[in-house]
């Protein structure tokens, strides 16, 4: 079976946390997920995201606070609005918006971590390979053979 | 070092821990430490058993010396674990930055969640080292950054455990302010009687404590405050707190309780859980530190808050009710110069919204007040006379309801005030025009005379515009006021509307209320739907005349019946004899009768008024005499006569806010500017005067005036379901065939009795009456003040300890136990107070009915231990349950069953005292409740409750009739607890209770560094667990504090003024202002202090001119490549 690889960047205080708290809950999910931690999801820049599918993720998964409870205030708010903008590029590179997910997930919520990285993980075996790499590294041989 | 490009890498040690076998069970760590030495850069892989273990880190130290390690990767648990102690142990190897070091999470995170795919685990672990030594390769050395600590805490919450944490902290010499809610410290353990496993008295062992609290010289005590705001980090907190006002000063209070005594309401007492009544003003229970009253007041109750000129209904409903009827007409008489007038005809918004009106039928305030009014000769009148002049003068056009409520007002605030008076008498519209029947002469007269005996000069027979000008009015006079109402009939418009036989409405009304009695004929037509059209009919059939009133709206739609005491109105005309035509509209007035025409609609789409007919669908109605009442129409000639300006449909053009017409010192208002009811009229009246009053003295005429009209009032939270019934009493009213005889009164007023019995049917919502009887009450002079408002005040913290409590499950989403229904099923908490020799029954334990009861039942786990509500135990319900089957049997002898799933007795004598219990001849039955019921089977069920178990020790259904039943409850999370969470940035366990850092080794620390918990707000717990949290909080606190300083963690943003372009994009994303714009040097730049360390702003720069200590561009787009790359 094709086993997709998925990025995820989860907010320090709440999402990772949650993922944490799926863990001494024991609770247990697709193997697919390598999350990387960031203080909030505020700081994922559309760039990050970007490099993840240009290194091969056929997924990436963004997890924040729930609206309201920011541990900084307002991050997921503008992590929000650069999540709908990358939505709208996404297609532009020949990927599916539908590889970019975001879930507001609180540290009290371990089952909705396994749920939704269930979910997003069947989603993408379902969507296939992403092959933005192969059309990246053809872009780049182009560009060296013409360079 | 390397650095990027340069293509020499930094020598990596990397270190898989085993865990035991919670990681090694799963992930191969030998396979991950093999792949891990084959990444660039590592020198050293290595797993081991427990890496943070001293050998573990001493493993460390040893490579970091031998291997010259210049960098550190540690595979394990989750970081928020053991990070820190990783950091610390490579430090402390004297050789490397502590951030030279990146920790990568293998348990909570790989081995606990994919334990049947240790393959796939396996790869992932793989994965997640590639990416850290990826990372690390790009880690720079950096600094924390010391920062002062504040040694002043805050303690929210004034239960055992905030009570406790205050004590340890202010005995330590810390400064402690410790925040409370309610009006008195103690929480729940004020409550109760005796405590388990013990049995020594609560009050016993708190109120030392408490007092301790009140007069400790480093607690600063906030009680009835609120914390509204925080913001700041560890060590530096600012906290805005709400002190509620308590309306009287807490330093002159000697709590004598005067003020208690004459308070008029009643409201059930939430400290004697609402067994028991407690008065406005108040202080929660004899022992409460600080011990103080309060006087609780909501705002204005919704009847107030309804009427147009905010009179108190609330206030003279309580002062009839203790038969105080003089104060009653005082307070009436704060708000409201024409108290009669408004008993007798005002439609009465504030019945409209009575909270009494949802449980059966709304007070009559009406009727109330006109009691009041109608009484008024009997006392002697307060009447304001002490003006302070000011000597400038006002002059009000119109002595009608707005120009009588303006000149009072006006001559309130010491303004020399002259009416202008068209008519030759006071009253407007009111006195011409409303009939006898409904509001007779003399009583008016008797409002307006004491309005002019104030001191007002009144001008009669002066009208304007044909009398006196205005302006020759305002040169005399510094402002006015023009009151002169809409005195014009409207016309039909329709062919023969000029017979001698069709009367206006407004004019046949006058000339009856003037002594004629004109002839009308046997068949009187009346037109118009409105309240002038029901006086009108209503005068005709009392002129002896067989009435039809038509009006083109439907029954629902009918003007008249839009307020309620319309539709009393219009159900009296119909008992009277009249009969309602609706859905017609004349279409000419013929010999002998009117044609009507059908009625298609008379509102559009939106709303407005525009009516359409169906011109061929017509009837002939005959009549004698027809009265056209549809309607008055201010008259516009005259104002544009006197220079003001007028709207498109001719009235006033007024500033809907301030009154204000086109010339500067003339206000106006009332019908004027379009007809409507007498309160409205009022309102404008006082309107008007609070503009003049500002224009006059220069003040702004807009501000602060939202409140003025009608508004949503404010209602104590009530369960309208178990509110008590009482029906309305009615006031004796006339027969119709006997009434419509003459022009007396429809109603006679209410017997001093039954105005008392009315009366005491209000609700009490806004709790405080504003009648204001306490403060003469008071022996100290200055201490009650109504005007005190509610406070914000600013405290610098350096710590938080958060003892918030909990509170007790709620019965009554068990249906099947009849919390509520049967009144003998009480929670523990109300036993508690029963029980409770200071509580409402002194400590007897009697049921209702007042004898003590012969059989009791506990039902164990009530909302706990039961995933249809709270999955977890309680912890405390077997103890109390244990604790009040005891005092139960011993105060009544009565005999006692416990109903537990299982019995949970772990503490220190808890065990010993379930077998003192199993001695004592108390019953248990081991089973769940299923049912509580009164239908009795045998006869020996007969009046009593029914507890209905599946007895599983003795494998059978069981049913055991007691007298009565105690539901021994769970424990939740606070109602706002989630409110508190986001204040303080914590997080919450599912079950909402808050959480703490780890649940092991940091069970009083939270995510948030500064803010710690203590007591049942992190979960359910006794009185003991609860102390020794709050003085774990509190040792916690001081260890912070006492050392002064913190280290922040290196993660703040900063930016590179060379890269950045001064776009100005990051500025305005910060939540912490910390982004300024440096104008000369065209860049921005960034507060070191100020910045969390969010990253907002680094993913947000177009340039790439920003960057984040420890999550750096460079060591995120590694750590991406690295996940990806190798595995």
């Amino acid at each position: 079976m094709y086993e997709p690889k998925i990025v995820a960047f989860f907010c320090n205080w709440c999402t990772y946390t949650g993922a944490d708290l799926a863990g001494v809950s024991r609770m247990q999910y697709a193997p697919n997920v390598r999350i990387i931690r960031v203080m909030c999801s505020g700081r994922v820049d559309p760039e990050l995201v970007m490099k993840a599918f240009a290194e091969g993720a056929d997924g990436v998964l963004i997890g924040g606070c729930h609206p309201g409870d920011c541990h900084y205030q307002s991050g997921n708010h503008k992590t929000f609005r650069r999540y709908k903008f990358l939505k709208a590029i996404l297609p532009q590179y020949g990927l599916d918006p539908e590889r970019l997910h975001l879930e507001w997930i609180s540290a009290s919520e371990g089952d909705k971590v396994r749920d939704t990285v269930n979910s997003f993980t069947e989603k993408i075996r379902n969507l296939g390979p992403s092959t933005v790499r192969e059309t990246l590294n053809a872009l780049r041989t182009e560009e060296v053979s013409h360079g | 070092m390397s650095e990027k490009g340069n293509g020499k890498l930094p020598r990596i040690g990397v270190y898989i821990c085993h865990c035991g076998l919670n990681i090694a069970n799963v992930v191969d760590v030998e396979a991950v430490a093999e792949f891990a030495g084959k990444l660039p850069g590592v020198v050293v892989a290595k797993a081991y058993k427990y890496m943070c273990s001293d050998p573990g880190l001493e493993m460390i130290k040893a490579d970091i010396k031998e291997q010259n390690l210049e960098r550190v990767v540690v595979a394990s648990c989750s970081p928020l674990l053991h990070e820190q102690t990783f950091r610390r142990a490579i430090q402390e190897g004297g050789i490397l930055n502590p951030y030279l070091y990146t920790h990568v999470n293998i348990r909570e995170h790989v081995s606990w969640v994919h334990a049947s795919e240790p393959a796939k685990a396996t790869e992932k672990a793989k994965a997640l080292v590639a990416a850290a030594v990826r990372r690390v390769s790009a880690h720079k050395p950096l600094e924390r950054k010391r920062v002062d600590v504040n040694p002043d805490v805050l303690v929210l919450g004034g239960g055992i455990a905030g009570i406790q944490a205050s004590l340890v902290l202010a005995d330590s010499g810390k400064k402690v302010y410790l925040v409370e809610r309610e009006p008195s410290i103690g929480g729940h353990m004020a409550k109760f009687d005796k405590t388990f496993p013990t049995l020594d008295c609560a009050a016993c062992i708190l109120t030392p404590k408490m007092a301790q609290v009140g007069n400790h010289p480093n607690i600063e005590l906030l009680t009835y405050s609120e914390l509204k705001e925080i913001e700041g980090y560890v060590g530096n907190f600012k906290a805005k707190v709400l002190k509620k006002s308590r309306h009287l000063y807490l330093e002159k209070c000697t709590a004598c309780g005067e003020c208690a005594k004459v308070c008029p309401v009643e409201i059930p007492s939430a400290f004697d859980e609402n067994l028991a009544k407690r008065k406005a003003t108040y202080r929660p229970f004899p022992q409460a530190v600080p011990n103080k009253f309060v006087i609780e007041r909501l705002g204005y109750p919704p009847c107030q808050a309804a009427c147009p000129i905010h009179q108190n209904a609330y206030g003279y409903m309580m002062m009839v009710k203790e038969g105080k009827f003089a104060e009653a007409l005082e307070v009436v008489l704060r708000d409201n110069p024409l108290p009669s007038l408004c008993g007798w005809v005002c439609t009465h918004p504030c019945t409209d919204t009575c909270t009494r009106g949802k449980v059966d039928a709304p007070l009559n305030m009406p009727g109330i007040k006109r009691f009041i009014a109608d009484h008024a000769g009997d006392f002697a009148l307060p009447m304001p006379k002490d003006f302070k002049e000011n000597g400038k003068k006002v002059a009000v056009i119109g002595g009608g309801p707005a120009g009588l409520t303006a000149a009072y007002e006006l001559r309130k605030r010491g303004y020399q005030v002259t009416i202008y008076e068209a008519a030759g008498t006071l009253g407007g519209m009111p006195a011409i025009t409303i009939p006898d029947y409904r509001l007779p002469k003399d009583v008016l007269k008797k409002d307006t005379d004491r309005i002019a005996a104030t001191g007002i000069e009144v001008r009669l027979n002066t009208a304007l515009g044909k009398d006196v000008s205005l302006s020759e009015i305002t040169k005399q006079y510094s402002a006015v006021f023009i009151a002169v109402g809409a005195s014009k009939n409207r016309r039909l418009g329709v062919p023969g509307e000029d017979n001698s036989w069709v009367l206006p409405g407004l004019e046949f009304l006058g000339r009856v209320n003037s002594g004629e009695r004109p002839n009308l004929g046997r068949r009187v037509v009346v037109i118009g739907g409105g309240l002038v059209a029901v006086d009108a009919a209503r005068t005709a059939v009392r002129l002896g005349a067989n009435v039809t009133l038509v009006c083109i709206e439907s029954w629902e739609e009918m003007f008249a019946r839009r307020t309620s005491e319309g539709q009393k109105e219009v159900e009296q005309m119909k008992a009277e004899g009249v009969e309602v035509l609706t859905r017609w509209g004349p279409k000419e007035f013929k010999s002998g009768g009117i044609e009507l025409k059908s009625v298609i609609r008379v509102f559009d789409e939106s709303g407005r008024f525009s009516p359409q007919y169906d011109e061929t669908k017509t009837r002939f109605l005959e009549c004698d005499t027809a009265i056209v009442a549809i309607g008055q129409a201010p008259d516009s000639d005259l104002f544009k006569s006197q220079g003001l300006s007028v709207t498109s449909w001719g009235g006033l053009d007024v500033d809907p806010v301030t009154l204000q017409t086109n010339i500067e010192n003339v206000f106006a208002g009332g019908d004027v500017l379009g007809p409507d009811v007498v309160v409205t009229a009022m309102m404008a009246g006082k309107k008007a005067a609070e503009s003049i009053d500002r224009f006059l003295n220069g003040r702004d005429l807009y501000e602060g005036r939202e409140l003025e009209g009608p508004f949503e009032g404010v209602a104590r939270p009530m369960d309208l379901e178990r509110v008590e019934r009482k029906p309305a009493i009615r006031m004796p009213e006339r027969e119709p065939s006997v009434r419509i005889k003459d022009f007396a009164d429809v109603h006679s007023t209410y017997s001093p009795e039954d105005a008392q019995k009315e009366a005491s049917r209000c609700l009490m919502c806004s709790i405080c009456c504003d009648c204001q009887l306490c403060k003469p009450a008071c022996p100290v002079e200055g201490c009650i003040d109504y005007s005190i408002p509610d406070e914000e005040i600013e405290l610098n913290v350096g710590a938080v300890v958060v003892a918030t409590g909990f509170k007790i499950f709620d019965p009554k989403r068990i249906p099947s136990y009849g919390y509520g229904k049967y009144p003998e099923v009480y929670t523990s908490l109300e036993i508690e107070r029963l029980v409770n020799s200071s509580g409402p029954t002194e400590g007897k334990l009697v049921m209702k009915n007042g004898q003590p009861p012969k059989s009791v039942a506990i039902v164990h786990c009530v909302g706990s231990r039961d995933k249809n509500y709270n999955e977890y135990c309680s912890r405390v319900c077997c103890m109390y349950s244990l604790k009040l089957a005891h005092l139960v049997h011993e105060r009544t002898g009565a005999e006692v069953y416990n109903f537990y799933i299982d019995m949970r007795t772990p503490g220190k004598g808890y065990e010993e005292f379930y077998h003192k219990l199993l001695d004592e001849g108390i019953h248990f039955i081991r089973g769940r409740v299923a049912e509580i019921t009164d239908w009795a089977i045998e006869p020996s069920e007969k009046g009593k409750l029914v507890v209905r178990v599946e007895d599983t020790m003795a494998g059978m259904v069981r049913r055991i009739p007691v007298d009565m039943v105690i539901l021994s409850v769970g424990l939740e999370p606070q109602p706002d607890a989630q409110d508190i969470r986001r204040l303080l940035k914590l997080s919450c366990s599912s079950e909402g209770f808050f959480l703490e850092r780890h649940p092991k080794l940091a069970p009083v620390s939270t995510v948030t560094a500064g803010i710690y918990i203590a007591g049942a707000c992190q979960g359910p717990k006794d009185i003991p667990d609860t102390v020794a949290q709050a003085g774990a909080a509190a040792g916690e606190v001081l260890a912070m504090v006492d050392r002064g300083y913190i280290e922040l963690e290196p993660i703040k943003a900063h930016i590179d003024a060379e890269d950045c372009s001064g776009c100005k994009m990051c500025n305005g994303l910060c939540p912490y202002d910390a982004i300024t714009y440096d104008k000369e040097r065209k860049v921005s730049e960034i507060n070191e202090v100020l910045c969390e360390g969010c990253g907002t702003c680094v993913a947000a720069c177009p340039s790439g001119a920003i960057d984040q200590d420890l999550f750096e561009n460079q060591e995120l787009l590694y750590e991406i490549e690295g996940v990806l790359k190798y595995v």
